[in-house]
């Protein structure tokens, strides 16, 4: 009998109960690969995208599970998008977080997928991400090392890329609780309700009675990564938010997002969306029902 | 209308416990001892010469039982034309070509001894577009037929035309004229359950195919022929159907697959099962023809319509399936929805490098009815009359002839229409609420209702089988695939035949077992079959009634012996058994036997098991009772080149309306209200009618504003529901006002009519009406997706030129 065709091995898979575990794992096999919920990580491995030797499931480590209330809040990597909305206090604190959580795929993803893969699998449309950019989270990454902190923004590389080393994981999320005069707001467009976002827009107001005294705009799906939109939040800062201040920030939009065109809708809608959002967005926050 | 013991009521569904409970029997939980597992090695290319192919990787890696191409295996020719052969030789015409499969022992080591195969290509010139498809210098996608004869061009030979009155005429006599281009798109049937099959051989070379397909018998007939192919003449194929997932059209074809898993069971000498992924369902399996449609038509200024002329072209793909005669059935709304009189009708089909495309739910009738009404709208508008009220004046009505020769034997259109009217609020809402955005929407359909005849026989046969015990065993060669066919044949049985629903057992669909049937296509299936069973009900009964007649009276006086037993002193009324009996005066009704005007005693009654188990244990004249009955509607095949023919035996009428608001930011489409009212001929079992109505309602929601097959270069860029989307429970949040109307047609089981794809028929038109009346777009090509809205009113809002 001639050469012999090798299947190829399924990937071993590994379950740490704690980080000191699973930085072992990963010092044997640097090459394999972190999963939380597994709601990319397996769809992506289906599609054949990449071959780990190894999964190194995160799921039974508890201490990635953890919510912290305080002054800055802690929020695990590890806690899924439904514990996160089903948290009260937590809810009260950052509406913003549950009205973008509530957008994340279905009941059943959202029960599988956390808040720390959802922002670890780097995609531009990430729902968690535009909300947690505009209440200026700060990643806490985790190696065997110790820890750092930077903040998200700096977090997201590019698409599928992020700021984490080799060895290291995103442990959890610090979100300062916000001041009593800010407001935020998420909105998402899809093609359907349960649907990756064609456009997403999250938007942090501080407003000293009429005036915005800050605006902070985060955008998904309009550019390589999630991403805050500065000339956004210049045209809007400093503001009554009238009509022809809307006119502007709809427009800054329009310009400063790098939307792509594919199968699910073009650069153009896209970057009509942006505008479109934006303005809902401040006129939602600036309602008199929501102040 | 005939009073009804279990017509009408809502019995319970006899498939709904289990497959709730996830007991029902797929395609995907079935296996069998020593089965292997197929799967396909599709082109990459969608038009080349096959240069080479080595399998000798695949053939080495542990766990392969066999792996075949076409130049290894006998050519099995399939498809409606037989241009399209289960494993291709030497050349491609489309992305999804089989070049080669592969039987394994688990569907792991099939997919990776697929990866192994290489296939060398040479690129060939390939045709996209149906338009340069039709131009004299395009590649031909075929350059023989399937007899191996030279073609000059990539017109299919199928030709579906119609001519009727006088076109000038019609056109001189319009005083307003609307006209336009439409396009309907590709579009996936979405199944929940995907396609699959098992192929067994036994030792005597006989298949036994388990089969997702509508169309047992006449697949039996296209599995014998490949089995002559393979040298295995004189043998049978046997069809067992599962349960299925839904069908809408998938069913109306062998696949190439299932021939691929007939080759793999024969090479090995084991069952073979072949299992589409949905990625593989999507990229793999043929999708919903498209269309595009070019109509005029014109109305004298009071409205009424004066002619009409529809030319279609339909995007074939590289392959024929059945989907080829969609235009026998684009003719019926062509020359009979509303009242016409001078119409044209041509539909040329052609060949492209595209995936082959097959049908779906409502065949072509959609696809027509699309440009009709949308124009109808224009002709309204010219004339001053609100929409409704020019449909009201065109509106079909019982007795009609239609150009087509389509005999209109009732209709309850008008009734449907005055439905929509009053619950859309249509006089206080239509053109009134641009300012809020909202607009309100009708159009309305026609449809067989009596089956299609496309195929020379269009009957079905139904065998009653009555045991011991009073249990009776219904066969029928059509399938049930989520539409509700057992739920309406049940009662249809136990009320034709005097039984308790719960006495009513259908049958697995089995060619072994069952009698032939053309298929469950064109709403047909309760139609044929309940019409079959009270036919073979009436048979039974008769037989029945011949056993009671000698067997009736000493049954009874053993019962009024035993009750005189219990009852000391009881005196029996004055009632000659014997005479009534001598008289022939039997009824029989929820499975007991009685005498016509006999007195209401408890032993004058006689339970059909104790009837039935009389007549099988005397003796050597023992008697089961087995009845058949073939139903073949009264309708004629029509004439295609002429496009004439009464198809159906009834017609099926129906409108829906719908209330939209439209966000004109966004282009997103909310849907406040919907109204679908049918003309059903009689309701046989209402459950499973709403869900067909508001099934199909759904379906038609997603092909008017979400769903489309999105292709580049023939390869399918959207294979998975995360990017080609269906409504989900957000999208149909909205109150319905489903209303039958019974029009008690003649032919019709009970008075009943065909109802299976009217629910898709009128919903995109009556969707695209609403959204134009709430922010005054139009959009022609389906689906009008957010995206083409906001486009649309940016058109809208931006001055000519700029």
């Amino acid at each position: 009998m001639s050469e012999e065709v090798r299947m190829p091995a399924s990937p071993e898979y590994h379950r740490p109960r704690s980080l000191e575990e699973a930085w072992r794992l990963l010092e044997a096999q640097p090459d394999a690969r972190l999963v939380a919920g597994g709601t990319d990580v397996l769809v992506r491995l289906r599609e054949g995208r990449y071959h780990p030797p190894a999964l190194v499931s995160l799921r039974r480590v508890e201490s990635l599970r953890r919510i912290e209330p305080g002054r800055a809040w802690t929020i695990g990597a590890g806690v899924s998008v439904a514990e996160l909305l089903e948290h009260r206090e937590l809810a009260a604190v950052f509406p913003v977080l549950v009205e973008a959580g509530r957008r994340l795929g279905s009941a059943q993803i959202r029960s599988a997928a956390t808040v720390g893969g959802n922002l670890c699998n780097a995609s531009p449309c990430a729902d968690l991400a535009p909300p947690l950019l505009v209440l200026e989270a700060r990643a806490l990454i985790a190696s065997a090392a110790g820890e750092r902190e930077v903040p998200l923004s700096e977090f997201f590389l590019g698409p599928r890329r992020t700021a984490l080393g080799p060895g290291e994981l995103l442990s959890a999320l610090r979100v300062e609780a916000p001041p009593a005069g800010a407001r935020a707001t998420f909105l998402k467009q899809g093609r359907v309700r349960m649907d990756i976002a064609l456009a997403s827009v999250a938007v942090r107001l501080e407003l000293e009675g009429a005036r915005c005294v800050e605006a902070r705009v985060a955008a998904g799906s309009l550019a390589p990564t999630p991403t805050r939109l500065g000339e956004v939040e210049a045209s809007l800062a400093g503001t009554e938010l009238d009509e022809a201040t809307l006119a502007r920030a709809r427009a800054a939009a329009e310009r400063e997002v790098r939307p792509i065109t594919d199968v699910r809708a073009s650069a153009d809608y896209r970057r009509h969306l942006a505008g479109a959002l934006v303005v809902r967005a401040v006129r939602a926050l600036t309602r008199p029902e929501a102040r | 209308m005939r009073d009804t013991t279990w017509i009408g009521r809502d019995l319970p569904r006899p498939d709904a416990a289990d497959k709730v409970a996830g007991r029902a029997a797929y395609i995907h939980d079935l296996s069998r001892p020593g089965m292997l597992w197929g799967k396909v090695k599709f082109s990459e290319h969608a038009s080349a010469r096959i240069v080479h192919i080595d399998t000798s990787r695949a053939r080495r890696l542990p766990g392969v039982r066999a792996v075949i191409t076409g130049d290894d295996t006998p050519e099995i020719r399939i498809g409606f034309l037989r241009d399209n052969v289960a494993l291709k030789r030497g050349r491609v015409r489309q992305q999804r070509d089989e070049i080669a499969a592969v039987a394994a022992i688990d569907p792991d080591v099939a997919a990776e001894a697929i990866e192994l195969i290489r296939v060398e290509y040479e690129p060939l010139p390939a045709v996209f577009d149906p338009e340069q498809a039709l131009h004299p210098d395009a590649p031909l996608v075929h350059d023989r037929d399937a007899s191996g004869r030279p073609v000059t061009s990539n017109l299919l030979p199928v030709s579906v035309r119609h001519v009727s009155g006088d076109l000038a005429a019609g056109e001189r006599a319009a005083r307003y004229v609307a006209e336009g281009e439409f396009s309907t798109p590709l579009i996936q049937q979405s199944c929940l359950g995907t396609a699959g099959c098992i192929a067994e051989f036994d030792l005597r070379g006989n298949l036994t195919l388990w089969a997702k397909t509508q169309i047992p018998f006449l697949a039996q007939r296209d599995f014998v022929k490949a089995l002559e192919a393979m040298g295995l003449e004189g043998r049978n194929a046997r069809v067992i159907v599962p349960a299925l997932g839904g069908a809408f059209g998938t069913g109306l074809d062998t696949h190439c697959y299932e021939y691929i898993a007939m080759l793999l069971a024969h090479r090995t000498g084991r069952p073979v099962k072949m299992l589409y992924t949905r990625e593989e369902e999507f990229a793999f399996l043929s999708p919903r023809q498209s269309a595009r449609t070019r109509i005029v038509q014109g109305c004298d200024a009071e409205g009424r319509l004066t002619f009409r002329r529809i030319d279609v072209l339909q995007d074939n793909g590289a392959y024929t399936s059945w989907g080829a005669t969609y235009p026998t059935v684009m003719l019926i709304p062509a020359t009979s929805l509303y009242k016409v009189a001078n119409v044209w009708f041509d539909a040329r089909i052609v060949y492209t490098n595209n995936t082959y495309a097959q049908a779906m739910r409502g065949y072509g009738n959609p696809e027509v009815t699309w440009p009709i009404e949308r124009t109808l709208d224009d002709l309204a508008r010219q004339a001053g009359i609100d929409p409704l009220e020019l449909r009201l004046r065109n509106v079909n009505e019982p007795g009609e002839t239609t150009p087509m020769g389509l005999e209109v034997t009732t209709c309850g259109l008008r009734e449907c229409f005055d439905f929509a009217r009053e619950k859309l609020d249509w006089a206080k809402k239509r053109g009134q609420q641009r300012g809020a955005r909202r607009g309100v929407g009708v159009a309305a359909l026609v449809h067989v209702g009596g089956s299609g005849r496309i195929y020379r026989s269009d009957g079905g046969g139904v065998i009653l089988k009555l045991d011991d015990f009073g249990n009776v065993n219904v066969s029928y060669g059509g399938v049930e695939m989520g539409q509700g066919l057992h739920a309406a044949l049940t009662s249809a049985v136990a009320e034709a035949l005097g039984v308790t629903p719960e006495r009513v057992h259908v049958n697995p669909t089995d060619t072994a077992t069952c009698p032939w049937d053309v298929g469950t296509h064109a709403s047909r299936g309760a139609f044929i079959a309940c019409n079959a069973a009270i036919r073979a009900a009436a048979k039974a009964r008769t037989k029945l009634f011949a056993l009671a007649a000698e067997l009736f009276a000493p049954e009874v006086a053993r019962n009024l012996e035993a009750h005189q037993r219990r009852n000391p002193g009881y005196e029996p009324p004055n009632f000659d058994v014997g005479a009534a009996c001598a008289a022939g005066r039997f009824q029989l009704a929820s499975g007991v036997v009685t005498l016509e005007g006999a007195p209401a005693e408890p032993w004058l009654r006689l339970e059909l098991a104790r009837l039935l188990r009389a007549g099988h244990f005397r003796g050597v004249a023992g008697q089961m009772i087995v009845e058949e009955a073939f139903y073949e509607p009264p309708s004629t095949l029509p004439d295609w080149s002429e496009g004439v023919g009464n198809m159906s035996a009834c017609y099926a009428y129906g409108v829906q309306g719908f209330e939209v608001e439209v966000d004109d930011e966004t282009g997103e489409v909310t849907i406040l209200h919907a109204v679908s009212a049918h003309d059903v001929g009689r309701v046989l079992h209402p459950q499973a009618l709403r869900g067909q109505v508001q099934g199909g309602l759904a379906q038609g929601i997603g092909y008017a504003l979400y769903e489309e097959v999105r292709t580049h270069e023939g390869r399918v860029l959207n294979p998975s529901f995360t990017d080609y989307k269906i409504p989900t429970a957000h999208e149909l949040a909205f109150p319905v006002d489903v209303h039958f109307v019974e029009t008690d047609d003649p032919a019709g089981p009970f008075g009943a009519k065909g109802v299976g794809e009217p629910g898709l028929v009128p919903t995109a038109p009556a969707l695209a009406s609403a959204i134009e009346d709430a922010v005054g777009v139009r959009i022609a090509d389906l689906p009008m997706t957010q995206e083409k809205i906001v486009r649309a009113l940016r058109e809208q809002r931006a001055p000519r030129g700029s």
